[in-house]
């Protein structure tokens, strides 16, 4: 493929702008295709384009005109941005809010689903009582729970808490079990041989295996945990990106939507290269493929 | 033969179905027995016989056939039509390398937004009607579908096409009897993964805004303290995740029958 690319068809060499075009296509290509899909954007909401055909199809044009309501527009939205962090910086009581309940229904998924993966996958009888229970609440999409939830906690901190911990215990636990299975049985044999205890076994061969299972699994519940945020605050709730968002949608400040998806997707793709160093730290000790 | 071997044997032979159905079935003697003895109050927590009476009750009267019908076309809508989009839009971008340098940017942005989020603008732009939950389901669902579909193309056999290109086989020859059934698998991993989805966005679209629906009913019980409707309500998705998943499984034995068993399935 680089071959024929760098070489052309005729045996002589391509000039130096088609190299470099063919060495880097991906990057050059994604970004034109997303700067022209921000240009449309920015000028259906301006009318660009309504502007630009009047004079061929008269006042039909008109409609290729986006109401702001609807659409909003890149520059809007961050000029909101900017309003929101910079200069009215009312974003940072949601943002520590919706982060304090991430982090506690996070770290209670971690905390339920990993002990509980673990021993599932090491106890076969266990995994064997807990496995309906697992695979109807995995059928169910456990947003479900929330009007129930909301009638057991309140609409509290505890109630998003919950939600976030339901989203989330199941990617861990799930994984956590499929990493005890999938050990490798020659070193369980192994240790086995030379006597080691259960525990010993445990804590030196099952746990340090398991370890890239558990952080996909965070991966996974990271992503799930992130629903969440949004969905816990649908019922009634002050504070919150969540909040915000709904908020913003009720009252068609469309710029301020995407301000608050955009920080949570900000918010996703930080956390899951944390997780990529902490995996890339965790795994020095395992040979090279 | 000795009797109580007997037992023993049957018992060791399905044992995994017997802990599993001992168990659930304990569970719900537990919850029944702690909601009759009025342990904890019925408001919170409906015995498992109250919910069933909730159900046959709800069913009998024909109550709930309207919301289980508009649930089922927010779902069946959004999933077909995922699919529909998802699966050749998928194959494509694996298949050409230019249409996923193309395409690329546009799934991974929406790949890492999580799709609920943009609920509130889905229903400024359609309304709080049947079609929202659609365009929300869809959403929710075509990504992952098309994702796994593009890997699924990736990843095939490299020895396999080489030697049909050695044959001398058409592009169209290639990709119909070498990329597609090598992809059928991630296809349908893809669409298991999107029912999910899929399903957790008619939920959230019916709770957020919506006129009817078994996910607008759960909230609707939820505000009058109807915990038995609720359970139903979460019971009634349950059952269809599940549904799915199976029939799922099903079409897919079906589609991977010539393929030699590995592993655990071997």
């Amino acid at each position: 493929m680089t071959v024929s690319a760098v070489i052309g068809r005729e045996g002589r060499p391509t000039p130096r702008l088609k190299q470099f075009y063919f060495a880097h296509e991906r990057a050059l290509l994604g970004t034109l295709v997303i700067v022209l899909f921000l240009i449309f954007w920015e000028g259906a909401e301006r009318g660009w384009w309504a502007d630009a055909l009047r004079p061929f199809i008269g006042p039909a044009a008109d409609r290729l005109r986006v109401k702001p309501i609807f659409i909003s527009s890149p520059s809007r939205i961050l000029s909101a941005a900017y309003r929101m962090f910079f200069v009215t910086g009312e974003i940072w009581t949601d943002l520590k809010w919706s982060a304090l309940q991430y982090a506690l229904g996070l770290l209670l998924a971690i905390a339920v689903g990993v002990p509980l993966g673990l021993a599932a996958g090491w106890y076969r009888r266990l995994s064997y009582a807990v496995e309906p229970f697992l695979a109807g609440l995995n059928a169910t999409p456990q947003v479900a729970f929330l009007p129930l939830i909301i009638v057991w906690v309140g609409t509290g901190l505890a109630a998003k808490v919950l939600i976030i911990f339901l989203l989330a215990v199941l990617p861990m636990a799930i994984s956590a079990q499929s990493a005890v299975r999938t050990t490798d049985v020659r070193l369980m044999t192994m240790a086995k041989s030379c006597s080691a205890t259960e525990w010993h076994v445990f804590k030196t061969v099952i746990l340090p295996s398991a370890t890239p299972y558990l952080l996909a699994g965070l991966r996974l519940a990271i992503g799930r945990g992130m629903i969440g945020i949004v969905v816990g605050e649908i019922f009634g709730s002050a504070n919150g990106i969540g909040a915000m968002i709904n908020q913003a949608g009720s009252r068609f400040q469309t710029d301020r939507v995407f301000v608050g998806v955009l920080v949570l997707v900000a918010a996703g793709l930080m956390l899951s290269e944390l997780v990529r160093r902490i995996e890339s730290r965790v795994e020095t000790w395992r040979p090279l493929l | 033969m000795d009797r109580a071997l007997d037992v023993r044997q049957f018992y060791l032979a399905h044992e995994r179905s017997i802990i599993g159905a001992g168990t659930l079935i304990a569970a719900l003697a537990i919850w029944e027995l702690v909601a009759r003895a009025g342990l904890i109050d019925p408001l919170f927590i409906a015995a498992p016989s109250r919910i069933a009476r909730a159900g046959y009750t709800l069913m009998a009267t024909g109550e709930i056939w309207p919301d289980l019908r508009v649930s089922g076309s927010e779902f069946l809508l959004g999933y077909v039509l995922a699919a529909i989009v998802g699966i050749p839009i998928g194959l494509a971008t694996g298949w050409y390398r230019r249409l996923s340098f193309l395409l690329g940017p546009f799934v991974d942005t929406l790949n890492a937004v999580p799709r609920l989020t943009l609920m509130p603008l889905i229903v400024i732009w359609f309304g709080i009607g049947i079609w929202s939950k659609v365009v929300v389901v869809f959403l929710g669902a075509v990504i992952p579908i098309l994702i796994a579909c593009h890997s699924g193309v990736r990843t095939n056999e490299a020895r396999f096409i080489k030697v049909a290109r050695s044959f001398g086989a058409s592009q169209l020859k290639i990709f119909s009897s070498i990329i597609l059934p090598g992809t059928v698998p991630f296809i349908f991993t893809g669409l298991k993964y999107g029912a999910g989805r899929a399903l957790l966005g008619v939920v959230v679209g019916e709770l957020y805004a919506a006129t009817a629906g078994i996910g607008h009913m759960i909230g609707e019980a939820g505000n009058t303290f109807q915990t038995d409707v609720m359970f139903f309500g979460i019971l009634l998705f349950t059952a269809t995740g599940l549904l799915t998943v199976g029939l799922l499984n099903l079409c897919e034995r079906r589609f991977e029958t010539w393929r030699p068993k590995v592993g655990a399935a071997a």
